[in-house]
């Protein structure tokens, strides 16, 4: 009973903060960043009416600069909560997050999806992406790897997602037993919340699979 | 561009081997936005490097172009501002240590010149020096990378 209540209270006290997040992102997106585009496109209306050239130079670096904010905002935004998630589904989100993560570590990540993707509820899907991205999160970290995989199975009741790389690996029970492992602990944590299991397998000098099995319905 | 490249890549090679450091990296801004990317490197592990972009402030690269100062690493992941993925160079090439200086051209700061040690250490004044000055020297291929074709 008591197991259940704290059961709960995670499950809650993870939505609260994922709304929260996601709330933050939007109003960085769609109010911030509204009001910034528009003192840009002010700032180059008032360039262009400028005579003195000293000025004019200081207002279009001052534009530029507005521009430069712009896109950070919006980055900002996209990292804090992907907004395709909930548009254009969890395969869409995840292969956009795998190009700003090439990006951001220069590790190359092959997405690949086999069955018909179904709908997940936000909840799940959320749960989902924050595991792989902290798994990729990991290899960046740990696995001296330059390239991982990402593999989604959907079957009629069920999603399996593998997130393979073929890195240095570790030895899993050494790593559980010394509690150094937070980390794997909080994506179990997190998917079981939503009804999910997640496993990991590892092996010296071959690699590391995260394994995520949830439950579409 | 390829000849070009060859002689900043000689210049690299010349720095890590006089020094002696295990990595030495060239990070410039994009030509026509503020993004930075790492087009030159020797020492290193991998080519991971290549499909690094850092925006302006952010990484070692950013840091240094943003603030138009140089940047030192003793012991990564200790004593860091951030977190250890705020510095995707050092977590590619599994830098340890690892000193930046700023590239000027056009009175701008535009890109990094950085050191890169696989072990703890500290810099002394010697080394800076040293950086400084083959910075100096590189930025004389600035005009060429960014304006050729």
């Amino acid at each position: 009973m008591e197991l259940e209540a704290g059961n709960q209270a995670c499950s809650y006290i993870i939505q609260s903060q994922e709304e929260e997040i996601k709330r933050v992102a939007l109003e960085l997106h769609e109010s911030i960043n509204q009001n910034l585009y528009t003192m840009q496109t002010g700032l180059n209306f008032i360039e262009a009416g400028i005579e003195n050239q000293e000025m004019k130079s200081y207002a279009k670096e001052m534009a530029g600069l507005m521009e430069r904010t712009i896109r950070e905002v919006r980055l900002l935004s996209v990292e804090l909560y992907p907004n395709t998630l909930s548009t254009l589904g969890l395969v869409s989100a995840m292969k956009s997050y795998s190009k700003l993560f090439t990006n951001t570590f220069g590790i190359l990540i092959d997405v690949h999806s086999s069955g018909e993707e179904k709908l997940l509820s936000d909840q799940k899907s959320m749960a989902a992406f924050r595991v792989c991205q902290e798994a990729l999160i990991n290899i960046a970290k740990y696995a001296d790897t330059d390239h991982a995989k990402i593999e989604f199975t959907w079957g009629e009741i069920s999603v399996r997602i593998d997130i393979k790389d073929a890195g240095k690996g570790f030895d899993a029970n050494e790593v559980m037993e010394s509690g150094r492992a937070n980390g794997i602990a909080a994506m179990r944590e997190r998917l079981r919340l939503v009804g999910g299991q997640c496993d990991l397998s590892s092996e010296l000098d071959k690699g590391t699979t995260v394994s995520i099995n949830l439950p579409i319905q | 561009m390829g000849y070009l490249k060859e002689l900043v890549l000689t210049e690299c090679d010349s720095l890590k081997q006089n020094v002696p450091c295990d990595f030495v990296g060239i990070a410039l801004q994009n030509r026509n936005d503020p993004d930075i990317t790492w087009p030159y490197a020797m020492g290193n592990r991998n080519e991971k490097y290549k499909y690094i972009t850092v925006r302006y402030g952010k990484g070692i690269a950013g840091k240094v172009i943003s603030s138009a100062r140089p940047m030192e690493i003793t012991d990564f992941t200790k004593n860091i501002l951030g977190k250890i993925t705020d510095y995707p160079i050092m977590l590619a090439e599994k830098l340890v240590a690892a000193y930046s200086v700023p590239l000027v051209w056009n009175g701008l700061p535009r890109g990094a010149l950085l050191i890169g040690y696989r072990h703890a250490r500290q810099f002394d004044e010697q080394e800076k020096q040293k950086l400084r000055e083959v910075a100096r020297k590189l930025e004389s291929f600035l005009p060429s990378h960014f304006t050729e074709e």
